[in-house]
């Protein structure tokens, strides 16, 4: 696994907001402001790089059995951890957030990326997919708060749930269009590697 | 097998015993910081002429509005050996969704120094109005003492009072201001939680 692929993944091809759609309990209930997706988005963040490096430090040590319920424990012990911090140092962010951080501990990405990725690939690979993953997650949150925001002033929709619903659609609806522009774009350049060919058969438009 | 995930939970469970030991009398401060900000920004008034005193429990008499709970934590601003104030929990009820929880400052004379909207679930973007973050709709409420107005007047405009009610959401600022003139007129009744003399 190249770490070009890992980043690649992370921030744009499998995006945990957009592709996965990973994690959309707390995407959806905390993206109403920037502040809130901000601290949210690195609360995640910081659990998700920690979790992926401690879950792939002791892979050769979990067999079959004990598997799902050592990841838990790595990821809850986590999670209580970043909560203590964040009302140590930033009370008033730990009151808006509320139930969301101990929440951290059920973010399907969390435990999504401990058993596809860091149980097999080596500490430095697992790490920076925490990282890429978190970062994914972390830019489609504030981007959702920022939009949800920014929209709220003029339709009051926008910052109620549906809205956050519609905002999400929208963004994975332009995640979408883009990739395929991409994958056009990247199809053209292999075809042009190969030579010209001379169409025989159907329209020429 | 079972004896490593056993190490793990200790391992893991050491973790967080050693990070709540070292943030513990952090989180306390804060704790007690974010409640001393919100008292200082809410009695700031009266902070010129005395000091915020350790809150007291006060046992209420059974006419106690449904406002109020009973015992009322009362912080006293203490001038000396003189209660010039007094700032006091107070909560509505009967919220959009549920209960607001409001803080409230009164001078001696029972003028109200501040109202803030402490701890709510109002729907964001309509009943949220009532915080100061959101909107200056709760300071209109600032050197009103309840004697200034007649009783049906402490009401949202569409019960025929004198306070703006959102639109969309009339419930919440309803809530709030009822709430708030019971709990008013109770201290009109028991002046001496308030304060002791100027």
């Amino acid at each position: 696994m190249k770490l070009t692929t890992v980043w690649l993944d992370g921030l744009w091809d499998r995006n945990p907001g957009l592709i996965q759609l990973l994690g959309l309990c707390p995407l959806l209930a905390v993206s109403n402001t920037i502040d809130n997706a901000i601290g949210l988005g690195l609360a995640t963040l910081f659990v998700l790089v920690m979790s992926n490096a401690s879950i792939s430090l002791i892979r050769h040590l979990v067999d079959e059995a004990i598997r799902l319920p050592s990841f838990v424990l790595v990821i809850a012990a986590l999670t209580t951890s970043a909560e203590l911090l964040m009302q140590a140092f930033d009370y008033p962010l730990y009151q808006s957030l509320g139930i969301f951080v101990p929440l951290i501990v059920t973010n399907c990405l969390i435990l999504g990326r401990a058993e596809s990725l860091a149980r097999r690939e080596p500490l430095l690979i697992s790490t920076m997919d925490g990282l890429a993953q978190g970062l994914g997650f972390f830019f489609v949150l504030v981007s959702l708060g920022a939009i949800r925001e920014w929209v709220s002033d003029i339709v009051i929709l926008a910052a109620l749930p549906p809205g956050a619903f519609i905002t999400l659609g929208m963004l994975v609806a332009i995640h979408q269009v883009i990739q395929k522009i991409l994958k056009r774009f990247r199809s053209n350049n292999k075809s042009d590697r190969k030579g010209r060919r001379v169409r025989t058969t159907g329209d020429i438009s | 097998m079972t004896l490593r995930l056993a190490l793990f939970a200790l391992i893991a469970s050491s973790l967080v015993g050693v990070i709540y030991v070292i943030t513990e009398p952090m989180i306390i401060e804060s704790k007690e910081d974010a409640r001393n900000k919100r008292l200082y920004s809410l009695a700031e008034p009266l902070l010129g002429k005395g000091k915020i005193g350790n809150p007291i429990n006060k046992v209420l008499a059974n006419d106690a509005p449904v406002s109020l709970i009973n015992p009322l934590p009362v912080t006293p601003i203490n001038n000396g050996k003189l209660q010039i104030g007094a700032v006091i929990p107070f909560r509505a009820l009967d919220g959009y969704s549920g209960t607001i929880e409001l803080l409230l400052a009164l001078d001696v004379e029972r003028r109200i120094v501040g109202v803030r909207a402490i701890d709510y679930e109002e729907t964001p973007g309509l009943g949220d109005k009532i915080d100061v973050q959101k909107t200056d709709w709760i300071l209109q409420f600032n050197g009103l003492r309840y004697v200034d107005l007649s009783p049906t007047a402490w009401a949202v405009t569409k019960d025929g009072g004198q306070f703006d009610s959102f639109t969309g959401a009339t419930m919440t600022p309803r809530a709030v201001v009822e709430a708030l003139a019971e709990t008013l007129a109770y201290f009109e009744t028991y002046p001496e939680i308030v304060g002791s003399g100027k």
